[in-house]
C-alpha cells in the first residue's frame, strides 16, 4: 500500500465539536416514545437469603405499572455472563452483595419508580459474608455460589482456569517455566515482599443506562456498551432468541474505561419491557453504578532472584485477586494479570500463581490496564528494590534485563514488536533521571488485542465517497477519527469524502469487542482488507469495459483514462448504485500468534513529598507511546495523558473502602478520582514511532500502556524520597506520613554512618 | 437516589414573610438558599421536610457591607459573592482567600456562608476563622432579634443553636484592626478539609488559634507560649475519629502541624 497520507496527522476529532457545545446525543439523551422507567430495588446487606418481597404497597402507587423480579418472568433465565452465566439480572434465591438488584419497579416516571421502589420490603436471612478475598479462599468461609457456575465455552476465554474451580474460587491461572527453586538457590540477591492495589471505581461521565423494547419480535437496546456485540450475546441466551433478533444500538458513550466492556444493566431494561410490553428504560445514578462494577483489587506476593551482576534469574508471584460477587470479567483479568506481572524481561524461571475469589462485594471487571497496573505495581517495585541492593541504577538494571525486539517473553507467544530499551531511554532522558530527586519510572509489556476477530464492511458510493460500518465503539477516544483516516487511505480519498458508521448490531459488521487497545490495529487491518475488496470489485467493473485496470488513488486507471470509483460505478449500473467490499480478520495467518500486538507501557513521574503531612504532588508526568505509527498523533497523546492520569488517582487516593461488609465511600464526593487541579505542572509526552506494529502502516493499540507503569512509579519515587518503597497504593497522606514515620530511624542510621 | 421526595416550597419576598413561615411551619420546614448541603441530603434521603422555605429571593439578604466597626454579611451571599466582594477583600483578606478555596466553584457559586453555619457540617471551613475573629451570626424570630457568638452557636454535628423558628439574618465581624494579622490553613485531599487551622493576632497579643473540620465544631487552643506550646495544646485539645480522612493519631499529628504552620504563616 502506497505511504498513508491522511493517517499520521492530528486531524481534529469528528466528534469534538458536538459534544463540546452539548449537541452530542448519548442513550439517555434519546427520545423514544412511550417510555418507562424503572428503578432497581437493591440489597441492604451482603449476603442473605431472600425470604420474601412485598410489592403490594409499591404497586399500589400511582403511576407503577408493575414490579418484577426473577420469580414474575419465569421461565426467563434472568442469569447473564460471558465466561461465566452466573449474574442473575434480578437476584434468584439470595442476594450475594449490598447494592445488587432484588426487583424491578417499572412506572410512567422516574419520580414514581423512585418512590415505589423505597416502598418495596424485602424479607432476608442473613448469612454469613465474606468480603477479604483470601478469607473467601479460605476452609470454611461462606459459599456464594453453592452450584460453581461453570463457563460459556467461548473461545477467547478458554484460558481462564476452568477446570478445578470450587469454593469460592472464580478463576484460576499459573504460568510456569524452569526450575525456579534451582534459580532461587544461584541467586546472590531475592527481593521479596508483599503488594497491594487497591479496589477501584472506574468513574466515567455518564452512568449505565438502557433503553430497551420488544417490536416486531426483536428486541431493540439503545445503552452505553464497549461491546454491543457481547451485549447481544448476552441477551440473545437470555431471551432463547436468534442473534438476528436481538439489536444493540450504542450512540455517544460516556467515557467506558473497561467499565461498560460486557452486559451490565441491558438485561434489567430487557426483562422490564419483556413483563410490561413498554420501552423501559434503566438510568442508573453515579452511586449506583458503583454498586454495579468495579475494578479487581490484588494482593501479590512477589520473589524476585538476581545474581549480582544484576541479571534477573526468576521471578515468583502468588497473587489473590478480589472478584466480588458474580464472574463477569474478572476470569480473563485473571489471565492477564498472571501474564503481566513479570514484565518484559528475560528469565530463567517463572511461577505466576494468580487466584481470582468470589467475595460479597460489588462484582469485579475490566478496568483500564486489565491486571496490568495490579501486577506491576510488584513487578516493578522489585527492579528498584533490586537495583537499590545491588548498587546498580534502576536504569541500567532494567536495560541489562529487557527482552530486545523479537524475542519472547512468554514462550510460543508472539515475540515483543518494541524497542522498550529505546523508550526506557527516552523515557529516562526526559524524567531527568539521575540528575534530580524523587523519579519513579517503569516498563510493561500487555498482552493486547484480545481475540482477533474484527469485520468491516466498506461502501463505495455513486459520487466516489465511502462509508464503512463497524462494530467498534467510540467511547471517546477517538475511534471515529482514526478509522476514518484509515478509511481515506485505504481507498486514496481525501477525509472530506468518508464517513464511519458505529455501533449498531442491526446495521454494521460485526466487531468482538471495543477493548484491549485494539481498535486502531485490528478494525484498521479488517477496514483495510475491506478496501481492498472494494477496490477489487470496482477493477472488476471496469474490466467489462476497458482491457487494462490498474489502480490508482481515488479509483482506476482503465486503458489509460483515470476513473474515479464514482465514474465506474455509474457507468456499471447505469443510474444510482454502490459497491460493497468485506473485510475479516481473525485468528489465521499473521494473526495466528497471540496476542496480536504487544501494548508498551512507558511511564514515569517526578514528585516531591511534603513528610509532615505525607502529601505528594507530581511535578512530572511523562509518557512515551511506542504506537508503531500514529495514525492521529494527538489522539496517542490524548490517549496516553488520560491511561497515566487515571492511574495517578490509583496511586494517590482512589480505593473503594469497605467497613466490615459495607462499601464507606459509594460515591464521588468521598471516593476521590484525579481533578484537573492534580494534574502535574510539567506533562512530557513522547511518541516512539518505529513501524513496528501489525496495524495499519506499522501502527499498535494505545490508550492503555502509559497507566500500566505509574502506580509503580510513583511508588518508585515516594520511597526514593523516603529511603523506604511504598508497597500499598493507594498513597494517602496517611500511608506516606507513616512511612516517611518507619524509614527515618534507618535514614538516620545511614546519616550516621554516611 | 436521584430523586427529592415530595415537599412544598415556598419563596417568602421579605424577610417578615420568612420569620412567619418559620413560625407557623416549625421543624416541618427547612430553610433553603444554596442548598448545597440540603438538597444532597434530601437526595439521599438522610433528610426529610414536607416545607422549604426559600429565602433566595429576598431582596438585600444578600449585602455584604460595613456597618460601624464591622462586617456584615446578609445570609444569602454565597461563598463566591465573599470572595470576589472588594468590601471583605479590603477589611478581612483571611475570609476573602478562605472563602476562595471552599469546595469548588459551582458549590461557592450557590452555597451560602450562613447555610454553611447553619447546617453544621462539621468538616468545613469557614466556622474557625469565623470563632477566631470573634463573628457573630443575627438571628431572627417572630419573637424578635438576638445575636450570637459563632463559637456558641455551633453546637456539634449537624446541630446549632439556630431555633426552629428562626433564620439567620447575617454573619457579622468585627473588622479587624490595621495590625491585626489573620490566617487560615487548611489540609485537604478529600471533598472536605481534614483540619481547617484560623490564627488571628490583635495588635500584639498572642494568637487566638482555633482548630476546625476535625472535631463535631471548632476547637479553641488554649496557649500563650509560643509556637510549640500551641502545637502541643492543639494536639491535646482536639478530639478526632477515624474516618476516610485519616486515622485518629494521623489527624491529631496532622493538627499539630498546620497549627505550626499557620502561627509561622501568620509571623511571617
Amino acid at each position: 500500500m502506497a505511504e498513508p497520507s491522511v493517517s499520521g496527522t492530528s486531524i481534529p476529532r469528528l466528534d469534538g465539536p458536538a459534544k463540546v457545545m452539548g449537541r452530542a446525543k448519548y442513550a439517555l439523551d434519546l427520545d423514544i416514545p412511550g417510555a418507562a422507567h424503572g428503578v432497581a430495588v437493591r440489597a441492604d446487606r451482603a449476603h442473605a437469603r431472600i425470604i420474601g418481597v412485598d410489592a403490594s404497597k409499591a404497586e399500589a402507587l400511582p403511576g407503577v405499572i408493575a414490579v418484577v423480579t426473577a420469580a414474575s418472568v419465569a421461565p426467563i433465565d434472568v442469569r447473564f455472563g460471558h465466561i461465566s452465566r452466573d449474574h442473575p439480572a434480578l437476584a434468584v434465591d439470595k442476594v450475594r452483595y449490598a447494592g445488587e438488584p432484588v426487583a424491578l419497579v417499572v412506572a410512567e416516571t422516574r419520580r414514581a419508580a423512585e418512590k415505589a421502589a423505597r416502598l418495596v420490603r424485602v424479607t432476608y436471612e442473613d448469612l454469613p459474608a465474606v468480603i477479604d478475598a483470601e478469607d473467601a479462599l479460605a476452609d470454611g468461609a461462606p459459599l456464594l455460589h453453592e452450584v460453581h457456575p461453570g463457563r460459556t465455552g467461548d473461545e477467547g476465554f478458554h484460558n481462564t482456569g476452568a477446570d478445578a474451580l470450587e469454593g469460592n474460587l472464580c478463576a484460576a491461572n499459573l504460568i510456569e517455566w524452569g526450575d525456579l527453586e534451582a534459580e532461587l538457590a544461584a541467586a546472590d540477591v531475592v527481593v521479596e515482599g508483599e503488594y497491594r492495589y487497591p479496589m477501584l471505581y472506574g468513574y466515567a461521565m455518564e452512568p449505565y443506562n438502557a433503553t430497551a423494547l420488544f417490536e416486531e419480535g426483536t428486541l431493540t437496546v439503545y445503552t452505553t456498551a464497549q461491546h454491543p456485540y457481547m451485549v447481544r450475546d448476552d441477551l440473545a441466551r437470555m431471551f432463547a432468541l436468534p442473534l438476528a433478533r436481538v439489536r444493540v444500538v450504542v450512540p455517544y458513550v460516556g467515557g467506558g474505561y473497561g467499565t461498560k466492556s460486557y452486559t451490565k444493566v441491558e438485561p434489567l431494561a430487557a426483562l422490564g419491557a419483556y413483563a410490561t410490553g413498554r420501552p423501559v428504560r434503566v438510568a442508573l445514578s453515579v452511586e449506583e453504578a458503583i454498586f454495579t462494577t468495579r475494578s479487581d483489587g490484588a494482593v501479590i506476593r512477589a520473589r524476585s532472584a538476581f545474581k549480582s551482576d544484576g541479571t534477573l534469574l526468576a521471578r515468583d508471584f502468588d497473587i489473590v485477586m478480589n472478584s466480588g460477587a458474580y464472574s463477569d470479567n474478572s476470569p480473563l483479568v485473571c489471565a492477564k494479570l498472571a501474564a503481566r506481572a513479570f514484565g518484559p524481561y528475560r528469565l530463567n524461571a517463572l511461577r505466576v500463581r494468580c487466584r481470582s475469589a468470589f467475595t460479597n462485594t460489588t462484582p469485579a471487571s475490566s478496568l483500564r490496564g486489565f491486571g496490568a497496573p495490579q501486577g506491576n505495581l510488584a513487578g516493578e517495585l522489585q527492579m528498584d528494590e533490586a537495583a537499590d541492593r545491588l548498587g546498580i541504577d534502576a536504569r541500567e538494571l532494567r536495560l541489562l534485563n529487557v527482552v530486545r525486539p523479537g524475542e519472547e517473553i512468554l514462550p510460543g507467544k508472539r515475540g515483543i514488536d518494541a524497542d522498550l530499551a529505546a523508550d526506557l531511554e527516552l523515557l529516562t532522558e526526559s524524567l531527568g533521571w539521575g540528575e534530580r530527586e524523587g523519579v519513579g519510572f517503569g516498563l510493561a509489556a500487555s498482552d493486547a488485542g484480545a481475540h482477533p476477530t474484527s469485520t468491516a464492511l466498506v461502501r463505495i458510493h455513486g459520487d466516489g465517497s465511502a462509508s464503512c460500518a463497524i462494530g467498534a465503539t467510540e467511547l471517546g477516544q477517538g475511534s471515529r477519527t482514526v478509522l476514518s483516516q484509515i478509511l481515506a487511505d485505504g481507498l486514496g480519498l481525501p477525509f472530506e469524502k468518508v464517513s464511519i458508521v458505529q455501533s449498531d448490531t442491526g446495521v454494521v459488521a460485526y466487531e468482538r469487542t471495543t477493548g484491549a487497545s485494539r481498535t486502531t490495529t485490528l478494525v484498521g487491518r479488517s477496514l483495510l482488507a475491506a478496501c481492498d475488496d472494494a477496490r477489487r470489485r470496482i477493477r472488476e467493473l471496469a474490466a467489462e469495459y476497458a482491457a487494462d485496470v490498474q489502480d490508482a488513488p481515488g479509483g482506476v486507471v482503465a486503458d489509460g483514462e483515470h476513473l474515479s470509483y464514482g465514474a465506474v460505478i455509474r457507468k456499471w449500473f447505469g443510474s444510482g448504485g454502490e459497491v460493497v467490499g468485506v473485510g475479516a480478520i481473525r485468528r489465521h495467518g499473521e494473526f495466528e500468534k497471540l496476542p496480536p500486538f504487544w501494548e508498551i507501557g512507558a511511564s514515569g513521574v517526578a514528585v516531591s513529598v511534603d513528610e509532615e503531612t505525607g502529601r505528594v504532588v507530581v511535578e512530572q508526568l511523562t509518557t512515551v507511546g511506542d504506537v508503531g505509527f500514529a495514525i492521529n498523533p494527538l489522539l496517542v497523546h490524548g490517549q496516553d495523558l488520560g491511561a497515566a492520569t487515571m492511574t495517578l488517582g490509583a496511586a494517590l487516593s482512589e480505593e473503594l473502602v469497605y467497613d466490615g461488609t459495607t462499601l464507606s465511600n459509594p460515591n464521588v464526593v468521598e471516593y476521590r478520582v484525579p481533578r484537573v487541579s492534580d494534574m502535574p505542572a510539567k506533562i512530557d509526552q513522547i511518541l516512539a514511532e518505529r513501524r513496528d506494529g501489525i496495524g495499519p502502516f506499522g501502527a499498535k493499540g494505545g490508550g492503555e500502556g502509559a497507566g500500566n507503569t505509574i502506580g509503580a512509579a510513583v511508588a518508585a519515587a515516594v520511597g526514593r524520597l523516603l529511603g523506604r518503597y511504598p508497597r500499598e497504593l493507594p498513597l494517602t497522606p496517611e500511608r506516606v506520613w507513616r512511612l516517611a514515620q518507619e524509614a527515618a530511624p534507618d535514614r538516620e542510621t545511614e546519616a550516621v554512618r554516611g | 437516589m436521584q430523586i427529592l421526595s415530595d415537599f412544598q416550597l415556598h419563596r417568602p419576598a421579605s424577610l417578615d414573610e420568612a420569620v412567619q413561615l418559620r413560625s407557623e411551619l416549625g421543624d416541618g420546614a427547612a430553610l433553603y438558599a444554596g442548598g448545597t448541603e440540603l438538597l444532597l441530603a434530601l437526595k439521599m434521603g438522610v433528610l426529610e421536610y414536607e416545607h422549604l422555605i426559600d429565602v433566595k429571593r429576598i431582596p438585600g439578604l444578600n449585602a455584604i457591607e460595613v456597618q460601624g466597626a464591622a462586617l456584615r454579611i446578609g445570609a444569602t451571599a454565597t461563598h463566591r459573592d465573599i470572595e470576589t466582594s472588594p468590601l471583605v477583600a479590603e477589611h478581612v483578606p483571611a475570609l476573602s482567600k478562605l472563602a476562595r478555596h471552599v469546595a469548588n466553584v459551582r458549590v461557592r457559586a450557590a452555597g451560602t456562608l450562613a447555610g454553611n453555619l447553619a447546617f453544621g457540617e462539621p468538616h468545613a471551613d469557614p466556622a474557625a476563622l469565623l470563632v477566631a475573629l470573634g463573628a457573630t451570626v443575627e438571628l431572627l424570630s417572630s419573637g424578635g432579634r438576638r445575636s450570637l457568638p459563632v463559637e456558641q452557636f455551633a453546637v456539634g454535628a449537624y446541630e446549632t443553636e439556630l431555633g426552629e423558628d428562626e433564620l439567620i439574618e447575617a454573619v457579622v465581624v468585627p473588622l479587624p484592626t490595621a495590625q491585626t494579622r489573620a490566617t487560615y490553613l487548611k489540609f485537604q485531599v478529600l471533598e472536605r478539609p481534614t483540619v481547617g487551622v484560623a490564627a488571628v493576632a490583635r495588635d500584639g497579643d498572642a494568637p487566638t488559634v482555633v482548630v476546625g473540620a476535625v472535631d463535631e465544631k471548632p476547637v479553641r487552643i488554649e496557649a500563650s507560649d509560643g509556637v510549640e506550646d500551641y502545637v502541643n495544646a492543639a494536639r491535646d485539645a482536639v478530639d478526632p475519629v477515624d474516618d476516610l480522612s485519616g486515622s485518629a493519631e494521623y489527624k491529631r499529628h496532622l493538627t499539630g502541624v498546620i497549627v505550626r504552620r499557620a502561627l509561622e504563616a501568620l509571623a511571617a
